[in-house]
């Protein structure tokens, strides 16, 4: 099936299987590997993208309904040379450890500072909620949030 | 030695080197790559705990395009997957694929197709005659006489053992008289525990991606914490030389030790390639990698007794080690867990009775703590029960008991043995106690309401690395490359993989602290077997502690010939040269102290090496730590019961660590707080159940049934406080100890020690789900 | 008994695809394909299904292109809720917060944000798990569920929605369209509450309550539980027992033993059938307590 889907800002086409998942098109058609495999299931959050701007989850998602909507990876955040404010905050708090569940937190994050850029900590809890991450305990993710939510006022 | 605070890079936050790819998505984790041509590979799993196969038939799946390996096809030899232990240690009873498996999920045959959809339909065309035996779930019931054998012959070796009623090895100790010390005790209690069996739950799933070579060899990309291990048990199975063997330092999507053994899909799928010719990759689903490690479970008959005055004084631990269906540690973790039991407090005798069984469920491996998070629990938890019925304050008997400086310590077990020189614990316990107003907690027993409140305490420690004086059965060395480059910066180059903690960006600040170089010239080179000399495994809380020691090691070496060649090219001696860091020019810059002009750059000393034919500047070595010594660890947690359903509240943590110098100080904290996430959900949510009827996982290997926390499950930034007391362990470098396993260790028991606080209920079953607690209340009170 | 060996959350395995455009049409194909063909509506438990090989559906009807199933509509009668309304919207929409307290409640612990994102109501409901907690809500609310079918529409109320686990009145060719909530129950006292192993998880035993109080007094009331039956259930002995009775103390209390002794909870994997009694007769307490409040 031919499909065209807006990746990071760019028309794409792609021709796809009906059971191709959103997930392995993004990882293996447009080679786009930092959105994750973390359980295939929905409950990890690894593979989160941005679909029109809302967080889904693209290993519940055929690549089909995906046709003429817009998908955002993490690849797509940082213009050239410079980290998005999101991605520094990262860094600068600490709260990237083994990295892997990494993209999909930043993405929620995204997801959750576009829509409410003055998130209390109870509100930046329940947007991550439904992503793990097993190495940090989710503090310096909470405190990265926090930093990036200032950054991007700056 | 110079002061902490006056350290150019130890000590200060930068950013991570691996940051930046980690962030953009650009970071290439072994799930991630892949090589033009290459096949896809699954796994047939064995749908019975325990079965002999008879014949795997391969026609249809063949039909269908696929490749096919079977059991016949590979290497009939008996493995073990972790190579950490020396051989009189190292039992061998694993196969490639299985011809007996021993629990449900074990390989028994693989195919390779062009996609993974082709391959799945393979693997669902591929037919098992089985014959089913018998199986068992209960470390109990497997060594009972009669209990069907599961393993027939295993190596140690060389040497063939009958694990004659399904026992996997033992170990026993006795120390001092304890006849005569149980008659000194005042108070004695005894008690039975049994701890819960959990799932490392590390992000990525275990990968491999083989690529066959035109020589002959093979390229290797795969999860795992050794590279060097990985090589040598290629080795050791199909015989290619060793040169022709590249194992490359891939990322991980952490581990927590359960890749610290070859992963099991590593030879099947290096076995596929050097049958097809062809890349092969091999990536677990989730409900595979699932089935494939677990930690350990265990059963502990425990007795403690002590003096009136608050001196403990013997111990005895009898302790039962359900091991699932093949060792991978098994007999070096009994020594480690007599360690664990003997290392917290000083008993003048005690006794020490062990015992690994095979059961057929999930094979165990090491999972953060290595049974130290366990036995940590049992301990911290009957402390508590003997201090309330000696009637002293349990903080106050730990204080009068601890191990501390200058004690003999054997945290790694009986041939693990060097002295304490660095100790924090007395700090950690009064600063904490202080914060959390310890001595004001409420009297367990005083509540009555829906909701009650808690508050308990418990130590913990680990040891960093396996060093020690005299070589034991553990192989604990690392080793470091390093080189002047041509524009001054150095390339570091080891085979130590880091798991995420930070592990290489401490590395990279002792080697620039040392050198007097700006960090940023600190290159941490990715590399490989053929490019690296041996480090044996990032386990054992051993990164910063040993090789760090290895990378000041080669850097002090390196110094050495930078301060040479500065000597000859300023006309000095060279002992009198002195180092700095020159911010502005980017720069380690070589000076003769007072007299102007005498200076040079290490960027204009390698430019000057190479005009002269003088040669570069470089040093490899090999360095094992004299000692393993202890970090310690500190938690005061505060919980909320809710006596309708059970459900604990996590209210807030004090955690206090003795990390001897600390070098990355938020990694560090991050250490603290991922160790509390884990013990948390050790205390109260996680429990790998089998059924006992189909021998599966009763969560069919499905995360919607097996809970870690969340963000809203852990307590808010204001109610978590890490702090680090300040200590110089003599033999670390600048003074640096581990964290990683000494932030666990103490969790569980503390949450226990705290759920007793407000119900005024002991348990000794983990975990503490909402059902078992709320059952307890309703037997105490009657309903 | 599952396969592990078929058991793979890498991929989908094949299907026949459609993805019908009018409510007429997919009627049309679900009769033609029968017991072969799946919905697909947001596809969060379906593809759950289809990756652990509990289902294999030769033919997916992808609803998801159908215009006019998708939104929360204020009627005269009260509330519409097109069936391929994502949960995000049902937690986002103002007249649900304000009119229906429990619904919103509800909605906002299913799953999680990405979850929500991604989700219909319609799947929510016609998965048919004892524990849907969109189904719980709707049942204390006595919505009602609008269905099409070959033969036309009809409505169900939801007290006889669910047949059994994974079960709905819902027959082959037939879709559900939306759900409709009466205006009548607008401003009734409601509470919801829930426990469960983590704070994003299925619930091990829920409760959504709706009250219509009159001083005290209850006129009318509601109570609906998640996971301690095969279906989502309500339980009437006890709402028949509070009705017209003043909120006093030792009606609570019986109240609460007569909700533990009704309700049919099981052992499973995921808790037992004595904890969730237990727990049960809290929740009664805590529901009726706070509509005893003024």
């Amino acid at each position: 099936m031919k499909i065209t889907i807006n990746v990071n800002g760019k028309q794409q086409r792609f021709d796809v299987e009906p059971n191709t998942l959103l997930l392995n098109l993004i990882r293996d058609e447009m080679s786009l590997t930092g959105t994750k495999y973390g359980c295939g299931i929905g409950e990890c959050g690894a593979c989160t993208v941005l679909l029109d701007g809302d967080a889904v989850l693209a290993c519940m998602m055929l690549a089909v309904d995906a046709d003429g909507h817009r998908v955002d990876t993490v690849e797509g955040l940082s213009d050239g040379n410079k980290l998005h404010p999101i991605q520094q905050a990262y860094l600068d708090e600490g709260a990237v450890q083994c990295g892997f569940c990494t993209p999909g937190f930043i993405m929620s994050t995204k997801a959750l500072l576009d829509k409410n850029p003055n998130p209390n900590e109870a509100e930046i809890r329940e947007y991550l909620n439904g992503n793990i991450c097993r190495c940090t305990g989710y503090v310096n993710i909470v405190k990265a949030v926090q930093c990036a939510a200032v950054k991007m006022k700056e | 030695m110079t002061r902490k605070s006056d350290y150019v890079t130890v000590g200060k936050d930068t950013q991570r080197k691996d940051g930046v790819a980690k962030v953009t998505g650009s970071e290439k984790f072994a799930s991630d790559l892949s090589l033009p041509g290459m096949l896809h590979m699954r796994l047939l799993k064995s749908s019975f705990p325990h079965a002999k196969v008879l014949k795997v038939h391969t026609r249809e799946a063949e039909k269908l395009g696929a490749y096919t390996l079977t059991p016949e096809e590979v290497p009939d030899i008996k493995y073990c997957p972790r190579l950490v232990s020396t051989p009189e240690a190292t039992y061998k009873d694993w196969r490639i694929l299985a011809k007996k498996p021993l629990y449900v999920g074990e390989p028994i045959a693989a195919v390779a197709a062009d996609t993974e959809e082709e391959a799945q339909l393979a693997v669902e065309a591929l037919k098992v005659d089985y014959e089913q035996l018998p199986a068992y779930f209960d470390a109990e019931e497997s060594r009972k006489p009669g209990a069907t054998q599961l393993h027939d012959a295993i190596e140690l070796k060389g040497t063939i053992i009958n694990p004659e009623r399904n026992i996997a090895c033992t170990l026993d100790l006795q120390e001092g008289d304890t006849d005569a010390a149980w008659k000194e005790c005042d108070e004695v209690v005894e008690r039975t525990y049994r701890t819960n069996r959990r799932y490392h739950l590390q992000l990525e799933t275990k990968s491999v991606l083989v690529k066959p070579e035109i020589d002959g060899g093979i390229s290797v990309w795969s999860t795992t914490q050794s590279i060097h291990n990985t090589r040598l048990l290629l080795h050791e199975i199909f015989g290619l030389p060793m040169g022709k063997i590249r194992v490359y330092k891939t990322p991980l999507g952490s581990s927590f030790g359960s890749s610290i053994q070859v992963n099991t899909i590593v030879p099947i799928a290096v076995a596929m390639a050097l049958k097809t010719r062809k890349p092969v990759k091999l990536t677990m689903t989730r409900e595979e990698d699932i089935r494939d490690h677990v930690s350990y479970n265990m059963i502990f008959k425990v007795k403690l007794g002590a003096k009136k005055d608050g001196t403990l004084v013997v111990g005895h631990l009898d302790a039962v080690l359900d091991l699932g269906s093949h060792q991978i540690q098994a007999y070096a973790l009994l020594g480690c867990m007599a360690g664990w039991w003997v290392s917290l407090y000083r008993l003048k005798a005690k006794s020490y009775k062990s015992v690994a069984v095979y059961t057929n469920k999930t094979p165990s491996c090491a999972f953060r703590g290595y049974g130290n998070p366990q036995v940590s629990w049992m301990v911290e938890t009957i402390m508590d029960e003997l201090a309330e019925k000696i009637g002293i304050d349990p903080l106050d008997f730990r204080l009068k008991n601890y191990i501390g400086e200058g004690e003999i310590f054997w945290g790694q077990g009986p041939t693990v043995k060097s002295v304490i020189r660095s100790s924090g614990v007395e700090e950690i316990l009064k600063r904490g106690a202080k914060i959390v107003d310890w001595y004001n907690r409420p009297r367990a027993g005083n509540q009555t309401g829906r909701y009650r409140k808690g508050l308990g305490m418990g130590r913990g420690f680990h040891t960093s690395s396996a060093g020690a004086p005299v070589p034991g059965t553990v192989v604990d060395f690392s080793g470091a490359i390093i080189k002047l480059n041509e524009d001054g910066t150095v390339d570091y180059i080891t085979a130590l993989m880091d798991h995420g903690g930070g592990t290489l960006e401490a590395h990279a600040k002792i080697i620039a602290e040392e050198l007097c170089l700006p960090l940023d010239n600190v290159n941490v080179i990715s590399a490989d077997t053929s490019t690296t000399v041996y480090d044996v495994c990032t386990h054992a809380s051993r990164g910063i502690y040993s090789g760090g020691g290895a990378a000041l090691k080669v850097a002090k070496q390196v110094k050495e010939k930078l301060r040479t060649f500065a000597a000859r090219m300023l006309d000095a001696e060279a002992s009198a040269l002195s180092f700095r860091v020159d911010n502005d020019r980017k720069q380690g810059v070589i000076y003769a102290e007072g007299i102007k002009g005498r200076e040079v750059t290490f960027k204009e000393i390698a430019y000057n090496a190479r005009h002269k034919n003088w040669g570069t500047i470089a040093a490899v070595d090999s360095y094992r730590q004299p000692a393993c010594p202890p970090h310690f660890t500190g938690y005061f947690i505060e919980v909320t019961v809710d006596t309708w359903t059970g459900k604990v509240k996590l209210d807030s943590v004090v955690a206090g660590a003795d990390i001897g110098t600390v070098i990355n100080p938020k990694l560090a904290a991050g250490q603290v707080h991922g160790g509390l996430a884990q013990g948390w959900s050790m205390a109260v949510m996680e429990d790998m159940s089998y059924d006992a009827k189909t021998g599966d996982l009763i969560n069919n290997g499905n995360l919607t049934d097996y809970k870690i926390p969340y963000p809203r499950d852990m307590p808010d930034l204001e109610d978590f406080e890490v702090f680090f007391v300040e200590t110089v362990e003599p033999t670390g470098p600048f003074g640096a100890k581990g964290i990683g396993e000494g932030a666990l260790n103490p969790v569980a028991g503390t949450v226990a020690n705290a759920i007793q606080n407000a119900l005024d209920i002991r348990f000794y079953e983990l975990p503490l789900s909402k059902e078992r607690i709320l059952r307890a209340i309703m037997e105490k009170e009657g309903q | 008994m599952m396969d592990i060996n078929k058991h793979n959350t890498h991929i989908l395995h094949r299907f026949e695809y459609h993805a019908p455009v009018t409510v007429t049409e997919a009627v049309k194909l679900l009769k033609e394909l029968g017991s072969e063909a799946t919905i697909l509506a947001g596809g969060t438990d379906l593809i759950v299904k289809m990756k652990d090989g509990s289902e294999r559906p030769r033919h997916i009807v992808n609803i998801k292109q159908i215009p006019g199933l998708r939104g929360v509509n204020e009627t005269p009668e009260g509330l519409w809720i097109g069936a391929l309304t994502k949960i995000s919207e049902l937690e986002n929409s103002r007249v649900i917060k304000e009119k229906l307290p429990v619904l919103y409640e509800a909605v906002r612990v299913i799953g999680s944000v990405q979850v929500r994102n991604l989700a219909s109501v319609g799947g929510n409901i016609c998965n048919a798990s004892p524990a849907a907690d969109s189904a719980i809500a709707f049942l204390a609310l006595d919505a009602v569920a609008h269905i099409t079918g070959p033969d036309g529409d009809r409505k169900v109320p939801f007290g006889e929605f669910f047949t059994g686990p994974g079960r709905t009145v819902i027959k082959e060719g037939e879709l559900l369209t939306g759900i409709s909530v009466p205006r009548d129950v607008y401003g009734w006292k409601g509470y919801w509450v829930r426990v469960a192993r983590a704070s994003m998880d299925i619930a091990t035993i829920s409760l959504a309550a709706t009250a219509k109080m009159d001083g005290g007094v209850v006129k009318e009331i509601r109570l609906a539980w998640g996971t301690v039956a095969p279906t989502p259930m309500r339980t009437d002995n006890v709402e028949d027992y509070l009705r017209g009775k003043k909120l006093e103390q030792n009606i609570i209390e019986k109240a609460a033993s007569l909700a533990a002794s009704s309700i049919k909870p099981r052992d499973s994997g995921r808790s037992t059938g004595p904890y969730k009694r237990k727990v049960a007769k809290g929740f009664i307490h805590e529901a009726l307590t706070r509509f005893a409040e003024a």
